[in-house]
């Protein structure tokens, strides 16, 4: 099937799937209700990506969610010392990661991001073995926290919270044989950790050449993580997350960006990429992990990401989506927007302005 | 979220259904708002009880997690005995068990299932200290063993497992782990996750002395090879063979194994693992062993052709084959 025999993108039932979510959840998903940062940025990120941000949404609607995502930013524990973070305050890795993307995506000013507050809680959620935990004093940790840890590090541009050596030192400890990384060493690759381990290595402040060696990653681990990757594409186009397997959405963008990040995006079969995509999708607006599968709004934001990652030429114009920061997950004009308003420090029409 | 199919309702069954799901909401609405007003401040028994009503219905709720187990630090196990602390504990590791059966994948609930265990108290007695934490940790090789049972591929189950082997007071021998990889493989030989455990397990063994490497490498070949001709198509099978070969340091052994993928090919010509393993094994010939080669032409252009192959029968990495025959063609190292 070549590009121009596919099915078109369906992005107005696609933006209307993730409108309806940001509204309202039915009760068969109680059990993401403490994740609704990480859900709105799905949509959010849904919506940018589609460019009907503004003109699918209100500015009181987004006025609305900047608050609400504002009055998520915790700074002073309850009643307890003022710099340490009790178990009451729980800010979360992975909650606060989302949010400064959704606000970016929002067009916020980020007046009231407090960077100190952040760089302690990172700071306090480090662990001896370089790994992250999601909140200070307990929670899991494997590679996404380690992943989030560095993309705020990034997008803060301050590295001050994060100990870098012994977080390199724990994300090549997870590199699997069969390559790819798992979630912690002795871990089994999977598509997902993969993606963070990368992307940390590649946002890492010592590599600052995208396109020349990563001095993280040997020649070794790089040929066997491309070579796994690369197996998870199925015949259908779609990968899957790890040996034997079924495909399905989310790791077209997990396996694909991490190709995208070695530099060997060119290997994918594109076309059988799309194809697996756009039969993802619900008729009803939405994107699944799999054929005939009930669309949420993370399988819809991922496939439209792994979308932009890959454009396909003589596809139907409904298809083209804007270029995508493959390290921060997110587009290049909201990336643009964070490297002008979140840093404490921005060049501005060349003098330096202390925000 | 994932993979949660449609399914056809009559209209007065439609409405019941929303009914039923406005109410369901709006009791985990009241619940959680609840609870959560609490938290700062309510350490009772009463407290305790809503949030283990509220986990039972969202065990995802990291926050009420740790409300959780700051209730039992500062509230229910001070001026207890240890053996109430036990028991309290064990309440919660059965909790955690049945939340799992149904939530196998929940970080959460395996992490507070880790915090428990870490915060068995010393007892029964001062003679035996250890007692308790015997008792318990003995049994999560039980429980963790269930959830494999239920999904031999779930990774948390198995980090967990890793976890517990690498923690409990008094570990099963290595070699009783090896023995339970070799039930899973034998259960499934597309269970990567048992063959991947089995690579941890050789390691230490080999590592600690306890099993000879050279002859325990000899009969992993030995069982991979029996699983590559009963199904040549499963990944698993591959990937762990190539993990045996590790860097192709020993051409006796890549050629054995070139040798005898052939004899498989031969009987199963389109047999892309067979192909693909061919032309890495052939390559890391040409790469390492190049002083020793007989005729480097034909094993040169023996890649090349399976390389061709590979292009018709395995579409979606055309262009990764193409690149490789492109490395071997102008001499480059293995990309």
């Amino acid at each position: 099937m070549s590009g121009s025999e596919l099915p078109k993108l369906a992005r107005v039932a696609h933006a209307g799937h993730c409108n309806r979510c940001l509204s309202a959840l039915p009760s068969s998903h109680i059990q993401i209700d403490a994740s609704r940062l990480a859900i709105g940025f799905y949509c959010f990120g849904t919506l940018d990506l589609l460019g009907s941000i503004y003109e699918k949404t209100k500015e009181i609607e987004r006025e609305g969610w900047r608050e609400w995502l504002w009055h998520q930013q915790t700074n002073r524990p309850y009643g307890t010392d003022p710099e340490e973070y009790s178990e009451y305050d729980t800010p979360h890795l992975i909650m606060t990661y989302t949010a400064i993307l959704s606000l970016a995506i929002l067009r916020d000013d980020f007046e009231q991001l407090d960077r100190n507050g952040i760089v302690r809680f990172l700071q306090a959620c480090q662990r001896e073995d370089g790994s992250f935990t999601s909140f200070p004093n307990g929670g899991e940790s494997d590679l996404r926290q380690v992943y989030c840890a560095f993309a705020i590090s990034s997008m803060l541009d301050d590295w001050s919270g994060v100990d870098v050596d012994r977080a390199v030192s724990f994300i090549q400890q997870c590199s699997s044989h069969e390559g790819g990384y798992g979630q912690q060493p002795t871990g089994e690759a999977l598509g997902g950790t993969t993606y963070c381990a990368l992307a940390s290595l590649y946002l890492a402040p010592s590599v600052s050449d995208l396109h020349a060696p990563n001095p993280h990653v040997t020649t070794d681990e790089r040929r066997r993580t491309i070579r796994w990757l690369l197996q998870n594409q199925a015949s259908s186009g779609g990968f899957s997350g790890r040996t034997n397997k079924d495909a399905d959405a989310c790791y077209c963008f997990w396996c694909g960006a991490s190709l995208h990040i070695l530099g060997v995006g060119d290997l994918v079969d594109r076309t059988a990429f799309l194809s697996y995509l756009a039969s993802c999708q619900f008729k009803f607006g939405g994107i699944g992990k799999a054929p005939e599968d009930r669309p949420d709004p993370y399988h819809t934001y991922l496939s439209l990401a792994a979308l932009a990652l890959f454009p396909l030429e003589d596809a139907d114009p409904s298809w083209k989506l804007p270029r995508l920061n493959a390290l921060w997950n997110t587009t290049e004009d909201t990336a643009d927007w964070i490297r002008q308003h979140v840093p404490l420090y921005t060049v501005k029409a060349q003098s330096p302005v202390r925000k | 979220m994932h993979g949660v199919k449609r399914v056809q309702y009559s209209q007065a069954a439609l409405e019941a259904k929303k009914q039923r799901d406005h109410d369901k909401l709006k009791a985990y609405l009241a619940l959680s708002d609840d609870v959560i007003a609490r938290k700062s401040h309510d350490m009772s028994n009463e407290a305790f009880e809503l949030t283990t009503r509220l986990l039972r219905m969202n065990p995802e709720f990291y926050t009420v997690w740790n409300y959780r187990r700051d209730m039992f630090i500062e509230s229910l196990f001070p001026q207890r005995s240890p053996s109430e602390v036990n028991e309290l504990l064990s309440d919660d590791l059965s909790l955690t068990f049945e939340l799992l059966k149904q939530h196998p994948k929940v970080y959460g609930i395996w992490n507070h299932r880790r915090w428990c265990l870490e915060h068995i108290p010393d007892g029964p007695s001062p003679d035996d200290v250890n007692g308790y934490r015997n008792s318990t940790w003995n049994k999560e090789l039980f429980v963790v063993e269930k959830m494999l049972d239920a999904d031999a591929r779930n990774f948390h189950a198995w980090n967990y497992r890793r976890y517990i082997l690498a923690t409990m007071p008094f570990p099963p021998p290595p070699k009783s782990e090896l023995a339970y990889t070799t039930r899973k493989i034998e259960a499934n030989f597309s269970n990567f996750s048992a063959w991947h455990q089995r690579s941890k397990v050789l390691t230490t063994l080999w590592e600690t002395g306890e099993l000879d490497r050279v002859k325990s490498i000899e009969e992993e070949f030995e069982l991979v090879r029996n699983a590559m001709y009963t199904d040549p198509d499963d990944q698993s099978v591959w990937i762990y063979h190539a993990w045996l070969i590790g860097n192709g340091n020993y051409a006796a052994r890549l050629q054995f194994e070139i040798t005898s993928i052939q004899e498989l090919l031969d009987e199963q010509p389109d047999s892309k693992w067979c192909m693909e393993s061919l032309v890495r094994y052939k390559r890391l010939l040409i790469e390492k062993h190049a002083e020793n080669l007989g005729d480097k032409k034909a094993l040169v252009d023996s890649c090349l052709e399976l390389l061709a192959k590979l292009r018709d029968i395995d579409p979606p990495r055309r262009r990764r084959y193409d690149e490789i025959a492109e490395g071997i063609r102008s001499g480059n190292e293995m990309q």
